[in-house]
């Protein structure tokens, strides 16, 4: 190994990087955008509040409470409509996923179950919807707990059952918290598989790699070399990521020796398991193909966006055989739970995977024309 | 004299098969220091093969190459650093300039002293040096190219179709490169397919065909040896003359130009057409009578014509 010959590899290539725009829009502008499209999607996410249309068709003092109750829950944005429109219709012309009509008689019906404790004086509100929309599910079932709590406030006892909530975090994080670990991630992934992909395909198919074979340059100083850039630049696109996320959205996020282990281990990983495809396929379009068809589903599939868990069972199953998965998972370990046995369980994980793909990597990768 | 410094290139009996493609069939000759050797041939004629292997790029089936002195399969890291290759297509970074590129091969070479600058004059890219390189047009990617080959002052350089592609201007620039090369006593191994390159630059050519070298001399000595006739050319815009010549006993043809062209195999020859027009009373417009030149030399050993690849690209010249 010459260190002279892989610094001069490095000047050429980190080079080639700040002068090829497109470049550095996909590996550092891009992730940023993800992270201010997304965070800026989800800021409000845990404290959101629902549309919500109401009908009163008793009008009375009772029922005019009742909307105000609905409406101070903090769930609900409230829009009513008038007692003469049919709901059903509105909703249809109107694109409303969910109409609560009160009906007549509610004020009456209430004071005989308050003031005669009548058991058979009840009301039925007609709830209007569309079951085509994932959101209307949810509105449904916020409104069912506002209901809950007005029914058990009306029968006049204290509820039998309580519970007591205990945060297995220290404090209650955000979306952005969850989104950021899984942003580096990917970015990383993605930078060091193409960045493999197309530094041996490109330069083998335009010849560049044969005239490198005539020079004193070893495979080592050549492998050496590529493994400094993609880290420089995993280094650099995770120090942005992070400025714009504490920056724009303030997150909470711990920042330990866990996350270089980690972007270590990813660049490894990527590097290794591009190497190894462009030596597979026979020119830098098939090469390119093949790292995009491993990319897409990782991206997808491995909890970079939303958690694993919101996936069907066999997706979850096919997650866990996702080297990405365990990157994604062990970053929110350390990064977002402070949880370093978890951390350490991934990133035992992930390190297998990362040597075996890399030295199969180095061992395909070759600077010299076919020896046979 | 030591045979390295007699010969420093030695092939014996190369070679080099792909599956059942043979690309290079048993092979040999020497190149000796100081000489400017051509290889000549078609495309697929095994050239590059050949050279690669020299090159150590490649290895070879079986068979023995020499390279000053050292086996090529066993001595690679030892002879990089002596030799220079141009590859065929030359290519380099992208976004990377002509200086830069000069200074990162240098570097490879751990030539801190390289005079980037003296070889930037020498491939006249003076005017070049903050270009990057997928800025250049084909002919400067060209010079460029020899200039990199150069980074470590080597003792061989190997040109592989170093003017391949390249439109007439831009080839004629790369030559002059190259005889400067040749004046400076360099040893330069050049394949090629084009005749007029192998008969200005070389000192010995060798017509390689289907992977078999047919004839290796000097390019004077390859048109005298295996072309023993002249060809008389007639400028003539009177019809007659055609059917005279014919009617003497040659076989005249037309050429693209409508001049008339006869193969004689004698001085005497001449006179009699001449007469014979003479006294036909028709008339020609001027004349001329030469020796075949190499192109002829190889269609005639080989019974293949070399096809001209198309013009390169035109960019910042």
């Amino acid at each position: 190994m010459n260190p002279r010959v892989v610094i001069a590899n490095l000047v050429v290539s980190i080079k080639s990087f700040y002068r090829e725009k497109t470049a550095v829009f996909f590996r550092i502008a891009f992730p940023v955008l993800l992270i201010l499209v997304f965070g800026t999607i989800f800021m409000d996410k845990d404290n959101m509040s629902f549309d919500l249309c109401v009908q009163d068709l008793d009008g009375t003092k009772a029922s005019e409470q009742l909307v105000e109750t609905i409406e101070h829950s903090g769930r609900f944005k409230l829009t009513t409509i008038a007692p003469t429109i049919n709901a059903t219709q509105y909703a249809k012309d109107h694109k409303t996923n969910l109409l609560i009509s009160i009906p007549e008689g509610f004020e009456k019906s209430m004071m005989q179950r308050l003031t005669l404790d009548d058991p058979d004086a009840s009301v039925t509100f007609t709830v209007v919807y569309d079951p085509s929309s994932n959101a209307a599910s949810t509105k449904m079932q916020a409104l069912d707990l506002v209901i809950a709590a007005m029914n058990q406030e009306i029968s006049g006892k204290p509820p039998f059952i309580r519970s007591v909530k205990t945060s297995i975090l220290a404090h209650k994080y955000r979306f952005i918290e969850f989104f950021v670990p899984g942003i580096i991630a990917m970015t990383v992934m993605t930078s060091s598989l193409f960045g493999a992909v197309n530094v041996n395909a490109e330069l083998r198919q335009k010849g560049v790699i044969r005239k490198l074979s005539t020079t004193p340059i070893t495979r080592t100083d050549w492998i050496l070399s590529n493994i400094l850039y993609q880290f420089i630049l995993a280094v650099l696109s995770t120090i942005v990521i992070l400025l714009v996320s504490y920056a724009v959205f303030n997150v909470s996020l711990q920042i330990n020796a866990w996350l270089s282990i980690f972007v270590v281990l990813d660049v490894f990983a990527f590097v290794g398991l591009g190497m190894i495809l462009t030596r597979v396929a026979n020119d830098a379009e098939s090469a390119a193909a093949a790292a995009n068809a491993f990319m897409f589903p990782m991206m997808f599939l491995s909890g970079t966006f939303f958690p694993v868990e919101m996936m069907p069972g066999f997706l979850q199953k096919l997650a866990r055989i996702l080297p990405l998965y365990y990157v994604n998972e062990g970053l929110r370990a350390s990064m977002v739970s402070s949880d370093n046995l978890a951390a350490l369980k991934y990133a035992a994980v992930i390190g297998i995977f990362a040597a075996v793909v890399f030295v199969l990597g180095i061992m395909t990768t070759t600077l010299s024309e076919n020896a046979t | 004299m030591t045979r390295e410094a007699q010969h420093v290139i030695e092939v014996e009996n190369l070679t080099k098969r792909y599956g059942d493609l043979l690309a290079v069939n048993d092979i040999s000759f020497t190149v000796s220091r100081g000489e400017v050797f051509a290889f000549l041939g078609a495309n697929g004629a095994g050239k590059t093969t050949t050279v690669e292997i020299i090159e150590t790029i490649r290895t070879p089936t079986s068979g023995k190459v020499r390279l000053l002195g050292m086996d090529v399969t066993k001595k690679k890291r030892d002879l990089v650093h002596r030799i220079g290759v141009l590859p065929q297509g030359f290519n380099s970074f992208d976004r990377i300039t002509v200086r830069e590129t000069l200074q990162y091969y240098s570097r490879l070479f751990c030539r801190r002293n390289a005079d980037v600058d003296g070889l930037i004059a020498m491939a006249d890219l003076k005017d070049k040096t903050q270009e990057q390189f997928m800025n250049l047009s084909g002919g400067l990617k060209q010079r460029l190219g020899i200039a990199v080959a150069l980074v470590n002052d080597p003792e061989v350089v190997f040109l592989d179709e170093p003017t391949t592609g390249l439109d007439p201007r831009a080839r004629r620039g790369v030559w002059k490169v190259l005889l400067g090369l040749k004046n400076k006593g360099k040893t330069i191994f050049l394949t090629t397919h084009y005749m007029e390159e192998a008969e200005s630059l070389a000192d010995r050519v060798a017509i390689i065909s289907k992977g078999k070298i047919v004839a290796i001399d000097s390019p004077g000595n390859l048109t005298e040896n295996n072309a023993n006739y002249m060809v008389l050319t007639l400028q003539s815009v009177d019809e007659r003359t055609f059917g005279i010549i014919r009617e003497v006993g040659f076989e005249p043809v037309h050429d693209n130009h409508r001049n008339i062209k006869v193969r004689v195999e004698r001085s005497d020859d001449v006179r009699k057409i001449l007469n014979a027009i003479q006294a036909g009373g028709a008339t020609f417009i001027g004349l001329d009578v030469r020796k075949p030149n190499l192109e002829e030399v190889f269609l005639r050993l080989t019974g293949e014509a070399l096809h001209e690849e198309p013009a390169g690209e035109s960019g910042t010249e």
